[in-house]
């Protein structure tokens, strides 16, 4: 059979949506601004990742997200009661996940929808620096490969027997972080002299097979976006 | 046309690499670089597709110049519209995360229009065979797999020179087939080729002449009758490998089966499947003699080595037992009792010294005991260095070494000589041979028909 190449990009959004949402997501999710006046643009903000996922067809991915973000709220509210050390320690680390979680669902949607490629294109577009750029643009290569490579690792050490609470805390660091940070900056060089060879450079101008263009859904994460921060300015210097 | 004139290179920490280069090479000409690790191969072609001086630092005299470009004098950039390269860790040369933009992304950095590099990867993918390689995630790939990718990405390109930097290190039989095809595609086209390698009657029917490298020298210069007409022995004194391009399987049947009356350790129920994929393998019941050297053979490289990694016990959902002596070992007990040593070491040294790493294996601690496991394997100099500071085949020693601390009777290596030359090639099968000495099992999984016929007692083919 004959192989066509399809230059449709089959991912819901535009990459600079997806940044202009992981932007607001970081702000009144992660950072609560606006607080109670925001309620209904917090909601909307927590459980969209969840929605995007499904999009993708991730429904195992989705469903444990949402299990583990209302997991963690009851258990943090069962717990506010408990003012032993332990049990604020574990009210505050749920606190913390039911803070971060959403937006780490959103990072890691982007991540794996967004092409290298068409990620240099949409930066390009905004006229940012491939200065800045180039060097975020690994971070889609490097997070599969850290992933990779301390699967690797790990194996390594259970084959060993050198496994976690074996041994004191820190050492279980170490045998972890030496090997993985000693394979990844071999990653990294030879990564960088390939790129290279085959012509990458700073601020050249770069074609890009990939169709970019903004669809209905990148419309309405815009006006949601711009929404939040218009209904947190009102909130802010009018009321 | 490729040109050297007089080069000489030194890498900023370290010492000389190239000794006074003086070397031509013809437009449309396919050329083998060869010679002993550390010879200074690389180093020759990374001049060419000019990593050296413009990513490699050091002192660079003399010039190299490609279709009379001056190399040193022009931006990489600039020299990537000349000369391709595939590198040999195919972990490692790709930008992208999916193939099809890595098939682009040469071309997109050139700044071609869409269109016809919709053209060229389309002409790339049909010739070779590799619609099925598209729109997938490099980390899904099988190492062939990636390599042929890394091969088509060159293809791509508007290019005439092609570098290739030990191309099949990491490839198994049908994985070197696939790059004979490619090779041969090149050809056809009348692109000029150079190649560093150390595996090379692979590449006999296609070359037009070959340069032999010793301590960055070239000692000298082959036409490509007298290359192919070297002997066996004529190519080990020179300290080359000569390994056949032969299916391993068809070799590893030769060997004089002495293993017969041997205790045997019974394999039962090895069975494999990623989830809501078909089994990778399914093996009733495979009989393993014990205190042999034990070579797993089979055309299947992705196979085999997940056949390792269930056999130490590493995969939860693999549900084997093996038989010793009466005793059924389940996942726990094997991954106590055998001991792997991996393709790639640096993922297995975890301490930084050399004696740490093999104290940290000792059921107890016995530093005697392990300066003497050092000794042994001429490791003892190196006692108190970082392991991940030492040479690729320190390294694997060091492995070695702490398979041999940990007391385990079964020890299973992952394609060990990988990437090596005749010499280290053969420092491995002694290793190999003093391991079984010692009365330990040695089970192996390798393409490398050399070491079979060197090391290996018997063979057990492996088929999907």
């Amino acid at each position: 059979m004959e192989y066509r190449l399809d230059r449709n990009v089959h991912s819901l959004l535009d990459p600079r949506t997806k940044l202009l949402l992981l932007f607001t997501s970081s702000v009144f999710v992660i950072g609560t601004a606006g607080e109670a006046w925001m309620t209904v643009f917090y909601w909307i903000l927590v459980y969209l990742p969840v929605l995007l996922l499904f999009v993708e067809k991730e429904w195992k991915a989705g469903l444990v997200a949402i299990a583990i973000y209302i997991g963690s709220c009851y258990a943090q509210m069962a717990l506010r009661h408990d003012l032993s050390a332990l049990g604020s320690a574990l009210a505050l680390m749920l606190f913390i996940i039911t803070k971060i979680l959403p937006t780490v669902i959103l990072a890691r949607y982007i991540v794996k929808t967004t092409k290298v490629s068409e990620f240099l294109t949409a930066m390009n577009r905004m006229h940012i620096t491939d200065k800045l750029t180039i060097p975020v643009s690994v971070i889609f290569r490097f997070f599969p490969t850290v992933v990779e490579e301390s699967g690797a690792i790990n194996d390594a050490m259970r084959m060993r027997g050198i496994e976690m609470g074996a041994q004191k805390a820190t050492e279980a660091v170490e045998y972890r972080m030496v090997p993985l940070i000693a394979s990844c900056s071999i990653i990294g060089e030879e990564l960088s002299a390939a790129a290279m060879t085959r012509g990458l450079d700073v601020d050249k101008k770069r074609s890009c097979i990939w169709r970019l263009r903004f669809g209905i859904p990148d419309l309405i994460i815009i006006i949601l976006c711009l929404a939040c921060f218009v209904w947190w300015g009102i909130g802010r210097f009018f009321v | 046309m490729i040109c050297f004139d007089d080069v000489s290179f030194r890498y900023a920490k370290g010492q000389e690499s190239l000794k006074n280069i003086n070397l031509k090479i013809n437009d449309g000409d396919v050329v083998l670089v060869c010679g002993p690790s550390g010879c200074g191969k690389s180093t020759l072609v990374r001049c060419v597709n000019g990593l050296i001086p413009h990513f490699y630092e050091g002192d660079l005299t003399g010039s190299v110049s490609v279709d009379g470009i001056d190399i040193s004098q022009t931006t990489l950039r600039k020299i990537s519209r000349h000369v391709g390269t595939v590198f040999q860790n195919p972990r490692s040369q790709f930008f992208n995360v999916d193939t099809t933009s890595e098939l682009a992304f040469g071309c997109e950095n050139f700044g071609l229009e869409p269109d016809e590099i919709e053209q060229r990867i389309n002409r790339t993918v049909n010739r070779h065979d590799l619609g099925p390689l598209m729109d997938r995630s490099i980390f899904k790939l099988s190492g062939g797999e990636k390599q042929k990718i890394a091969c088509a990405s060159v293809a791509v390109e508007p290019i005439d020179v092609i570098i290739l930097d030990e191309p099949s290190a990491n490839l198994d039989y049908k994985g070197i087939c696939e790059l004979q095809k490619m090779i041969e595609a090149w050809k056809e086209e009348h692109k000029t080729i150079l190649i560093a390698e150390h595996r090379i009657s692979y590449l006999f029917p296609y070359i037009t002449g070959a340069i032999l490298m010793n301590e960055g020298e070239i000692i000298k210069e082959y036409s490509a009758g007298e290359m192919t007409a070297l002997s066996e022995n004529d190519l080990h004194k020179l300290g080359l490998r000569a390994e056949t391009m032969q299916d391993p399987t068809a070799v590893a049947l030769d060997i004089h089966d002495g293993s017969e009356n041997a205790e045997k350790l019974i394999l039962s129920n090895m069975k494999f499947a990623y989830k809501g994929e078909k089994p990778v393998f399914d093996i009733p019941k495979m009989e393993i003699p014990a205190g042999e050297i034990v070579a797993i053979v089979g055309t299947n490289g992705a196979g085999k080595s997940t056949f390792l990694r269930c056999l130490c016990g590493m995969e939860r959902s693999c549900k084997a037992t093996l038989d010793v002596n009466g005793n059924v070992w389940k996942n726990k007990k094997r991954r106590q009792s055998i001991y792997m040593v991996m393709q790639d070491v640096n993922h297995q040294l975890f301490t930084d010294s050399v004696l740490e790493e093999v104290m940290i294996s000792q059921e107890k601690e016995d530093k005697e005991e392990a300066l003497r496991i050092l000794e042994a394997l001429d490791l003892k100099e190196y006692a108190d260095k970082h392991p991940l500071a030492l040479s690729g085949g320190q390294k694997q020693r060091v492995a070695i070494a702490s398979a041999i601390a940990s007391g385990r009777n079964i020890i299973l290596f992952d394609e060990p000589t990988s990437g090596l030359d005749y010499y280290h090639m053969l420092q491995v099968s002694e290793l190999l041979k003093q391991l079984q000495k010692a009365g330990r099992t040695v089970i192996i999984v390798t393409h490398d028909v050399e070491l079979i016929k060197n090391a290996c007692t018997c063979a057990i083919p492996f088929a999907s």
